[in-house]
């Protein structure tokens, strides 16, 4: 078919020297925000000596020694770790919220809607307070994992119908899901025989990344970075596919298989998150609309600003959560909570005014 | 010959919603598809845009079977307008035009392809603006404009014009038309139909009654079997387009 060339319009220009700028500050957020996490604690570091520490552990010798090794041993066995975990959680839980909010077409989706992080506390429930023989000696993040898949799964078959899966089922099925398997877990919880481990694991359930050590950062690590890099290269079809099912079918895509791989990826990335930290509430819900605030909604720009602003919010709410009430630590969720609610309140009056306001 | 059907038959939960379809829209022609609510127009158009599964029959665009070919070949010959996209993220008029070039790989022209595609449908000062804050028929506009960039050999279209005003409907119809491209419509106005298309198809129950040209297929026999209506024919109010009338 030809179009005809008479008046061509100028081309768009592109906005990516805007986009690039964003990013760029929020790659320094994500560095600052973790600068900050490593030197403050009960036991203060200093900035720059944090920065040293970390500096002479890549390269040894390189900068002069000015720290006790009980600084040391802070910095680099307890919060490096720990807020490396944070930027993991915080970009991985996000990127979920992201690409769930694309796949069933609701704004409000996030990972506890659909049920993927109940199954995957309840996998890990069982094995805390059961032991991991019951499960035949999987560990906490493979129990995590088989829970969430086993979420999944489920949602993914009551949602669907005559081979179609349509979104509202998919919510419904997963509310369904979600209050069952936090049965399940409160259930073995109350059966636990120690009163001392049931608390542990409640505050565990809320989110808490005390327990981050170096030989936990792995497994994240390489499921966020494959599972990003795949759904950066899927973003015209992500796109496609948060535009509506039927248009993703007439514009090419493979709409079965995409849900498919998205879900399985997804419950991957929960799964093995929720076993370092817990359920982290809220993350998953604000961050991608608070990219989307920023760039608008193609995949392309939302998936690595939600990725980074996950990372940079998740290591400030851990910061605030084990200073603000030192030397108790607040569970995460209660903190993003604090953000997380008005958040939702304003953007379920945000959308209503948006649909009664039209720009002409 | 860019779209022919045989034989289609399409089952929804076990119940026969289109019976032994055939039709067929040759090159540069305008069909329109026309009959009562729930006769299963819209369902055979979704099948040929690969949204369902035709339970028997053959679905063939440019010789091929559509339901063997590659998803972003099938997309790649054919393109749809459906009502309206409803879109709870919000995509500017640009990111959904650009949506067209999903079943090809990124090239270079993309953007000027675009550009082309909505200067064509009149929207060239609309890229940036949120397509959820569109009106009806600009909404309807950008979608053309998506179908365009997407290089169709074969445009569908279903129910283009339901939630238009007249002006905006003969402004939707007049630039399909002019598009010269093979295009199957499933249309709710018969008089409508009758003035727009090269020949029509009327469906009742799932069947294709009859198929030709407007003027020999729509009888007053027909309608009144097909629609349950009397036709009577008189003196009307016929709606044409004014030419290049600025957007009041």
């Amino acid at each position: 078919m030809i179009i005809e060339t008479a008046p061509v319009a100028p081309v768009k220009p592109r906005r990516n020297g805007r986009f690039t700028l964003l990013v760029t500050v929020l790659a320094v957020a994500v560095v600052a925000s973790t600068w900050l996490a490593v030197s403050i604690g009960a036991v203060h570091v200093a900035l720059p000596q944090a920065w040293a520490i970390v500096a002479d552990r890549l390269v040894p010798g390189l900068v002069p020694r000015t720290w006790t090794p009980v600084q040391e041993q802070i910095v680099w066995q307890f919060r490096l770790p720990r807020a490396l975990l944070a930027l993991l959680v915080g970009a991985g839980l996000a990127v979920v919220g992201a690409v769930l909010q694309a796949l069933v077409r609701n704004p409000l989706a996030d990972p506890f809607l659909l049920g993927i992080s109940s199954g995957a506390s309840f996998g890990a429930v069982v094995v805390l307070i059961m032991g991991a023989s019951t499960l035949g000696g999987l560990s906490l993040s493979a129990a995590a994992f088989a829970g969430a898949l086993l979420a999944l799964a489920l949602v993914y078959v009551l949602a669907q119908r005559s081979g179609r899966l349509t979104p509202s089922r998919l919510v419904l099925a997963g509310v369904a899901l979600a209050y069952l398997f936090q049965a399940a877990y409160s259930f073995v919880l109350q059966q636990a025989q120690s009163g001392r481990a049931a608390q542990q694991v409640l505050f565990w359930l809320m989110g808490s990344l005390g327990g981050a050590r170096w030989e936990m950062l792995p497994l994240p690590s390489v499921v966020l970075a494959a599972g990003l890099t795949y759904l950066l290269l899927q973003h015209r079809p992500l796109n496609a596919l948060s535009a509506g099912e039927e248009t993703a079918v007439s514009l090419g895509v493979n709409v079965h298989r995409l849900r498919i791989t998205l879900f399985v990826l997804t419950s991957l990335l929960v799964g093995v998150l929720v076993a370092t930290s817990g359920a982290v509430a809220f993350v998953g819900l604000i961050v991608p609309h608070a990219a989307r605030l920023l760039v608008g909604a193609d995949h392309r720009r939302v998936l690595p600003v939600t990725a980074l602003l996950g990372a940079a919010f998740l290591q400030l709410v851990d910061v605030a959560a084990r200073t603000v009430a030192a030397p108790q630590e607040l569970a995460l969720s209660i903190v993003t909570a604090l953000f997380g609610v008005p958040f939702f309140l304003w953007l379920l009056r945000r959308r209503s005014v948006d649909r009664a306001v039209t720009v002409t | 010959m860019r779209l022919d059907l045989r034989g289609v038959t399409v089952n929804l939960d076990g119940r026969p919603i289109v019976h032994e379809a055939g039709l067929r829209v040759d090159d540069g022609e305008f069909v329109a598809l026309v009959g009562p609510n729930g006769c299963g127009k819209s369902t055979l158009l979704r099948t040929i845009y690969r949204a369902l599964r035709p339970s028997a029959g053959l679905i063939s665009v440019d010789g091929d079977d559509v339901h063997r070919l590659p998803w972003r070949e099938s997309a790649r010959r054919t393109a749809v307008v459906a009502q309206e996209t409803p879109a709870e993220l919000d995509f500017t008029v640009w990111e959904i035009v650009l949506m067209g070039r999903t079943p090809y790989e990124r090239d270079a022209a993309d953007g000027e392809r675009c550009a082309r595609a909505l200067d064509r449908v009149g929207l060239a000062g609309a890229q940036d603006r949120v397509y959820a804050t569109l009106s009806g028929g600009e909404k309807q506009r950008a979608l053309i404009a998506r179908a365009l960039v997407q290089e169709p050999r074969l445009l569908l279209l279903d129910e283009p014009t339901s939630n238009l005003d007249i002006r905006h409907q003969l402004e939707i119809l007049h630039l399909v038309r002019e598009l010269g491209v093979a295009t199957l419509a499933v249309l709710h106005d018969l008089n409508q139909a009758a003035a727009f298309c090269d020949r029509l198809y009327v469906m009742s129950s799932g069947r294709i009654l009859a198929g030709g040209p407007p003027g020999e297929v729509l009888t007053p026999e027909l309608i009144s079997q097909v629609y349950g209506v009397r036709a009577v024919q008189r003196t009307q109010l016929v709606f044409e387009r004014l030419k290049d009338e600025a957007e009041p």
